[in-house]
């Protein structure tokens, strides 16, 4: 039930000053604003410290996961734009590691769980027989050691998601981008994600921006959690999660900081969504949710 | 606009070359014609009927085929799919006649037949029986067995329940089969007139390409795409709604 | 053990009833001989003609004119599939012709493909893969354009580039439409290797039936008829068999 993570209280401000991401004046729409183009993404900006756990939160339809695809460099904002390490993001690249909400579709049914991990360390043109070491220690971390020759498709949800996990670390990345990663699991394997992806952060120092709809997640994960909302949606808040690390699924979520962020989170988000109307359909045409 | 515009670049491209390479001397292999030779020819060929006449032959061919490949295949196939035990039985044989290629009976038949109709139907009809039959068999196994028992209760003869349960609630999965069936016909029918009966578009082919009327030969090649893809056009959209026989064509 | 006996001999024994009833027929001499050889006699031809090896001959000339039409058809179809099913433009620009020439009958070719090509194995092997394409093709297309978009998006931050993806997540993710694909067409491609065999006397099982025919050999007809069966039967039980090894992840399940 233990996540360690960094010492302190919430992460402090990078010594060198230079955010790992930082979100310039970001707009997204989609369709010429002449010809009734939808305006998802309204001039969002976020700094992401090196090293943060930032949670984003927001109604299904409010564009969160445009966002997460900009951040990845998959899709390309109408204005705006993202500084990965002080430059200008261009295209994707194996420094930001996105995870799916929907595992199911992103592995590669074909491939057993080791080979969908060395997918990634083929990407970084490492020779076949220097894979086997790096696979086993992440499978092994991953507690997917037993099911290395198995097929995603004979796994359960929560094995499959850390098949993914695994393939994004094997990739190396600076920054993980997790698109609602434990929206489609149960409670108790979502529970024992929440604390592995802690632990993982912190052993590594890796940026995380983490999107999702669930509040105690956010609070529970994030060192700050960013309340989108609105049609198109805006920054609403940005909190400061000031709880101890590491965390506890059981303390952690008694403690009376957690339960008035949550209380404020929640107000924010229903006074926002009732503001919003329609918002739905606009993260469909982008093939997507969240 | 964009797909018609760009589609039309391939084609469009192609013709002109081939027209231009042919009217410099570039061109000089006599079995090419040449596009403006070939429009001519089909046009006289439209004219004097002969072509006409050809597609009614092919097509009179093609449909008596499919027809009684219908008709023994849906009666079949829902024997097979009502009786699970028969079609265990008779499955493997099926297997086993299935892969012979139609045409290959084509001496049996003409030995049985003679030159005519009735020898490219009955290819005709081998080569279209078993899609249908294979989708009747699993549209049979489908139905509701509640539907079934309703009949029995009834107790309807076999013929009626076939015509008012059966029949309608098997019939938009069967429709798919008889789709398949359709385009295959045409094709059979072809080859059986290329190959050896002296008739149809097949034959007028053969014989063009043997006369060296080059022109013509194409001009029917041309036709017969014409003909496939408006027969494939019409099953599509025979097939999205149009059939309501039993109003049940989902 | 019941079980088993009516699973496996049921079948068995109604064909060899059917057999059986036939052979009956032309022992009472009730359907003519010309037309139906009794069945002994037909077996009796294939025994003593793969004896003297003249059929072998007519086998191996059919099987490979079927597995080299079918291997160019493959070849040609999955690229050209993969060509239009991964790209918006050159599915514009290609498929409006497709269509069009697509319902024209394989068979319709020969001519003109006698005419470029002569009566050679050559002109047989153009017309087997025109014909044997398309399944593969339409199959290939389908394919190629219904990849998970998650996965291209993995291809793109992990910086694959094209090959890359093709080869490692686009095949892989088409290839269950491909086998599909290439069964339909390695069907196509026995018939037309019969069709051209018959059209222009290339030594194999086609010509062998239509010769049989025209010297009034029923007996060496169906013999002829009974090896093409065995040899689609294998061919078809072959692929499925290349399937289930290829496809086994998705088989496989908890």
């Amino acid at each position: 039930m233990q996540a360690i993570r960094k010492q302190g209280v919430a992460a402090q401000p990078d010594a060198s000053g230079v955010p790992a991401l930082s979100i310039r004046d970001l707009s997204v729409s989609f369709g010429a604003p002449s010809a009734g183009g939808l305006t998802v993404l309204d001039h969002i900006n976020i700094d992401v410290r090196d090293g943060e756990f930032l949670c984003i939160v927001g109604s299904s339809g409010s564009g969160k996961t445009t966002l997460l695809r900009v951040l990845a460099g998959l899709f390309r904002p109408t204005q705006g734009e993202v500084l990965f390490n002080g430059q200008p993001i261009a295209g994707p690249s194996r420094d930001r590691a996105i995870i799916f909400q929907d595992y199911s579709k992103a592995l590669l049914p074909w491939r057993t769980v080791r080979g969908n991990v060395a997918l990634s360390l083929e990407a970084r043109g490492i020779p076949a027989g220097q894979q086997d070491a790096v696979i086993d220690e992440l499978l092994a971390k991953m507690g997917l050691r037993a099911a290395k020759d198995k097929f995603p498709g004979q796994l359960s949800g929560g094995m499959q998601q850390r098949v993914q996990i695994a393939r994004c670390l094997a990739q190396e990345p600076k920054i993980l981008l997790m698109d609602e990663p434990f929206g489609a699991l149960d409670a108790m394997t979502r529970q024992a994600l929440q604390d592995e992806i802690l632990q993982l952060a912190a052993e590594k120092q890796t940026t995380v921006v983490f999107i999702t709809h669930d509040l105690e997640e956010a609070i529970y994960l994030g060192d700050r959690v960013a309340v989108i909302g609105g049609a198109p949606a805006r920054i609403v808040e940005m909190i400061d999660v000031d709880l101890p690390r590491p965390r506890n699924q059981l303390t952690t979520r008694e403690n009376s900081h957690f339960l008035a962020h949550r209380h404020r989170l929640f107000e924010l988000l229903t006074r926002h969504q009732s503001a919003q109307h329609g918002g739905i359909g606009i993260a469909s045409r982008n093939g997507g949710n969240g | 606009m964009r797909r018609l515009l760009l589609g039309s670049i391939a084609p469009v491209l192609f013709l002109g070359v081939w027209e231009m390479a042919s009217r410099t001397g570039l061109l000089t292999l006599e079995s090419l014609s040449r596009p403006s030779d070939i429009f001519i020819a089909w046009y006289h060929a439209l004219l004097d009927g002969s072509l006409l006449i050809a597609t009614y032959q092919t097509f009179e061919a093609a449909l008596l085929g499919l027809a009684f490949a219908a008709v023994i295949g849906i009666l079949c196939g829902t024997v097979l799919g009502l009786l699970p035990l028969v079609e265990r039985i008779t499955g493997p044989t099926i297997e086993a006649l299935r892969p012979i290629p139609a045409i290959a009976f084509m001496p049996l038949a003409l030995m049985m037949f003679g030159f005519g109709v009735t020898l490219e139907a009955s290819i005709v009809a081998y080569a279209c029986v078993w899609p249908i039959l294979i989708v009747t068999v699993a549209a049979v196994r489908a139905i509701e067995p509640r539907l079934l028992d309703v009949a029995d209760v009834l107790e309807m003869p076999f013929w009626k329940q076939m015509w008012t349960i059966i029949l309608p609630a098997a019939f938009a999965r069967i429709n798919v089969g008889l789709r398949v069936a359709a385009a295959i016909s045409l094709v059979v029918a072809v080859t059986v007139e290329i190959v050896l009966n002296p008739r149809g578009l097949g034959y007028r082919l053969t014989l063009a390409s043997q006369e060296l009327k080059i022109g013509l030969m194409y001009a029917q090649l041309v036709w017969l795409c014409v003909v496939g893809y408006l027969l494939n056009a019409v099953l599509r959209n025979v097939g999205t709604g149009s059939i309501t026989l039993w109003g049940s064509a989902r | 053990m019941k079980q088993f006996a009516l699973a496996r001999l049921a079948p068995l024994a109604f064909a060899l009833t059917l057999i059986g009833l036939w052979q009956l027929l032309a022992d009472l001499n009730l359907i003519s001989p010309i037309f139906f050889p009794s069945p002994a006699r037909a077996f009796a031809v294939l025994e003593y003609r793969l004896a003297d090896g003249s059929l072998w001959g007519s086998l191996a000339g059919t099987s490979l004119r079927m597995v080299f039409g079918w291997l160019l058809a493959s070849i040609a179809g999955v690229i050209l599939g993969a060509a239009i099913g991964s790209s918006r433009l050159t599915r514009d620009l290609l498929d409006p012709t497709l269509e069009f020439i697509r319902p024209l009958p394989a068979s319709a070719v020969i001519p003109v493909a006698i005419l470029f090509l002569g009566l050679s194995n050559a002109m047989s092997l153009t017309v087997i893969a025109f014909g044997a394409i398309w399944p593969v093709l339409l199959a290939s297309v389908h394919g190629f354009s219904t990849v998970q978009h998650e996965l291209s998006d993995v291809s793109n931050v992990l910086g694959f580039g094209r090959r890359q993806f093709l080869q490692k997540i686009a095949l892989p993710s088409a290839l269950p439409d491909i086998i599909a694909g290439l069964r339909v067409s390695l069907a196509i491609a026995l018939i037309l290797t019969v069709v051209t065999e018959m059209q222009s006397s290339l030594p194999g099982l086609g010509w062998d039936i239509f010769f049989a025919q025209r010297s009034y050999r029923s007996a060496d007809l169906y013999a002829g008829l009974i090896l093409l069966a065995a040899l689609g039967f294998t061919a078809n039980h072959l692929i499925l068999l290349l399937e289930r090894r290829a496809l086994r992840w998705r088989t496989l399940r908890t």
